[in-house]
């Protein structure tokens, strides 16, 4: 068995995929790993140098000669929490690129069924915290958002806000891996590695905020009916481990 | 009755969002639009939850009224001319600032405006049509606008709000004229329904002219389709078309006694000659003391309502008719077995399907299998036969299908199928569901014994047993 060492992005996920496949090794031979992961005796072990023009050539080929779905598929799957995404990428894609198109509809095989629950997954959560992420106006003009999705949702959620307010300058942090989407009024964005250190000391509540944030929490509460209250209901929808990041809840 | 104009924000808000809430359509779908260059927001087609209140209800919409000031006297509603409460009103420019800033902060998806009716329908309707005006040409917001339509109001005033909102909605509250003729004197059904129609005119009128012109002739052209005034509304508005996400209405559950059966019909009736997108059901809080409404000791009938939202769902989505759910004879829905269930059980000549064989129409009336489930089956097994392991990778939820269902000829386990085992099976299930309704709970602690008897009184045998000890 050959392991291939990569790292944790979508683009080292796609490298170690490039790597492992053009080895000729066969698809039984090879394994993905992530660096830092436990190591095996009689394995041999090969680090994935991170490329643009590899990680393009996968992503290409999975475009054009399969389609745009299965890409976005993928693309996910590497955006996944799963702590074996790599790997499991990599089985889907082997029955990918021999069914085709067709392969989005064959759940009953494991191979695509671990890819399709990983995209449900991360489809679910990016749903809630398309709504459930707080923004927060500061002096320095820039609208701060902090978030510690389980799945690496940056990304996917830059692209959502950027159509949504593009004259705004903004900034949505993930506290967990310590990388941040910015973006520019008028501009484009761009994902930064940023420790939080780095911006808590330039970044200031407006004085106005708070009066928003007070008429907020005023409608939150007012807007629910006594006779009907349910809060295992609420928390089946808005799970606790949401609230900490969230304006209403932080009394 | 006190109107104060001089009130600080918070306080509005306080209580302009308190009058709103019993209005319970909060949803921001039904249209898709993407951003503009120098705007504020876009639109979903499936929409955005944000929050959720204590109720457990989505928030998804800024819901308030623009007004609780009202000249009608409904029994039912907290806002009732008669009520001694405090009145004030937003101004457009509040309203506005509102919005805008919820949005920014992602608060919100859009606004839900609503109002009691100030002076007249007609000054009601342009302090609507003002503030929406202001929202989307002044400070350029692009989100989701829910409006309502008010009864009565000058048809062109209508017309020219379609053009400024994503849905419309009038509430038509008591199923029946009998109903309304009792709780809401001063309202008509002929009046609620005028402005449903004319929206709905408005509607078709635009997609007539989409199909004529095609769609890229048609951009410049799109105004029209409001009639004569559309050319005003045309230079006014842009090229935004009319009521995108299709407009709703709302029933009351409980507070007249109408049958489970009458309401289904009349959502069918909706849903075929005005084409609505939704019809909303709210069970009944008694807000007013009046004698003319049903006191409600166990609290607003949730498990009524819910179940006439999963009726509602077999209409929409699973081509059932209201005659095959509930009839004059069984008027109303049994409260052990969701609609479905109770259907496929007076149907067992139908069952079981074939999964691997069934056409999409028929896997959609096995119950247990939804929409997503079915197209799911249909698509995987093109490529193989599928068994009862494939179906729960599919993550199709076989607790209640598997009564009803075989795969390549078998069921999933020998059982009878004969209507009282199966019920019964159905029943247990489905009861647990129904407590946690009926009681508020999601979850709660296994217990040793059938604990749904805990409600039921003592038995002079229980008194016996207990004493000789024989338990």
């Amino acid at each position: 068995m050959t392991v291939f060492v990569c790292g944790r992005e979508p683009e080292d996920i796609f490298c170690g995929i490039y790597d492992a496949w053009m080895s000729r090794l066969g698809h039984d031979h090879v394994r993905l790993e992530f660096e830092g992961c436990d190591r095996e005796l009689f394995c041999e072990y090969r680090q994935v140098e991170t490329t643009a023009e590899k990680a393009g050539k996968v992503t290409d080929s999975i475009r054009k000669k399969i389609s745009q779905e299965v890409y976005e598929a993928s693309y996910k799957a590497a955006l996944s929490r799963e702590k074996d995404r790599a790997d499991k990428l990599y089985r889907f894609l082997v029955y990918a690129f021999w069914a085709g198109n067709r392969v989005m509809d064959m759940l009953q095989i494991p191979a695509v069924n671990e890819v399709f629950s990983m995209n449900r997954h991360l489809n679910r959560e990016l749903d809630h915290m398309l709504g459930f992420t707080r923004f927060s106006q500061t002096k320095e003009g820039v609208l701060f958002s902090e978030i510690a999705p389980e799945n690496d949702l940056v990304v996917l959620m830059a692209s959502h806000f950027a159509d949504r307010m593009p004259m705004e300058n903004w900034m949505i942090y993930d506290c967990k891996r310590n990388k941040a989407a910015v973006h520019r009024a008028g501009g484009g964005w761009g994902i930064v590695r940023a420790e939080k250190s780095q911006w808590q000391t330039r970044l200031h509540k407006e004085k106005e905020e708070e009066m928003f944030e007070r008429l907020w929490k005023t409608f939150h509460q007012t807007i629910a009916i006594k006779e009907r209250e349910n809060e295992a209901c609420q928390k089946n929808h808005l799970p606790l481990r949401y609230r900490s990041y969230m304006t209403e809840w932080n009394r | 009755m006190l109107i104060q104009e001089a009130m600080d924000i918070q306080e509005k808000l306080k209580i302009l969002s308190d009058a709103a809430k019993y209005d319970v359509a909060c949803t921001s779908s039904g249209v898709s639009r993407n951003g503009k260059k120098n705007g504020l927001g876009n639109t979903y087609a499936s929409g955005i939850c944000h929050s959720f209140s204590a109720d457990g209800r989505c928030i998804s919409l800024l819901k308030i009224l623009f007004t609780n000031q009202c000249i009608y006297d409904c029994k039912y509603c907290i806002n009732r001319r008669s009520n001694d409460v405090v009145r004030t009103a937003f101004t457009p420019e509040e309203v506005c600032t509102l919005t805008m800033e919820f949005y920014r902060r992602n608060y919100i998806e859009g606004l839900f405006l609503s109002s009691g009716i100030l002076y007249s329908p007609d000054y009601t309707m342009n302090l609507l049509y003002h503030t929406l005006y202001r929202l989307r040409n002044v400070c350029g917001f692009n989100g989701y606008i829910h409006v309502k339509a008010i009864p009565g109001a000058d048809p062109e005033l209508l017309r020219q709000v379609g053009f400024l909102a994503d849905r419309m909605s009038t509430n038509l509250e008591l199923p029946t004229a009998e109903g309304l003729r009792r709780l809401a004197p001063g309202k008509t059904r002929e009046k609620i329904l005028q402005p449903m129609r004319l929206v709905q005119r408005g509607i078709v009128q635009q997609d007539q002219m989409r199909l004529e012109y095609g769609k890229s002739s048609f951009s410049g052209t799109r105004g029209v389709a409001g009639g004569e005034a559309g050319n005003a509304a045309k230079a006014e508005t842009g090229k935004r078309s009319f009521v995108p996400a299709g407009q709703s209405t709302q029933m009351i559950v409980g507070a007249t006694p109408e049958s489970d059966y009458q309401m289904i019909r009349v959502a069918e009736a909706l849903y075929r000659n005005y084409d609505l997108k939704r019809v909303f059901y709210s069970a009944f809080v008694r807000v007013n003391d009046d004698s003319s409404l049903p006191a409600l000791p166990g609290g607003p009938p949730l498990l009524r309502e819910h179940r006439l939202y999963q009726a509602d769902w077999l209409l929409r989505f699973y081509g059932f008719q209201a005659e095959e759910l509930l009839s004059e004879d069984r008027p109303n829905f049994n409260v052990l077995l969701d609609p479905k269930c109770d259907w496929a059980l007076r149907h067992l000549e139908l069952f079981p399907v074939e999964i691997n064989r069934a056409d999409y129409k028929t896997l959609l009336r096995v119950p247990g299998l939804g929409v997503k489930s079915a197209r799911r089956i249909l698509a995987a097994r093109r490529s193989a036969r599928l068994d009862f392991g494939d179906l729960k990778k599919l993550g199709v939820v076989l607790k209640r299908a598997v009564y009803f269902i075989t795969c390549s000829g078998k069921t999933m386990y020998p059982f009878q199928i004969e209507e009282n085992y199966i019920a019964a099976q159905l029943v247990g299930e489905e009861r647990r569901k129904a407590w946690e309704i009926e009681y508020h709970e999601s979850f709660r602690q296994l217990s040793l014994f059938e604990d749904n008897r805990i409600w039921a009184p003592v038995t002079r045998e229980d008194a016996a047993a207990v004493i000789t000890g024989s338990l």
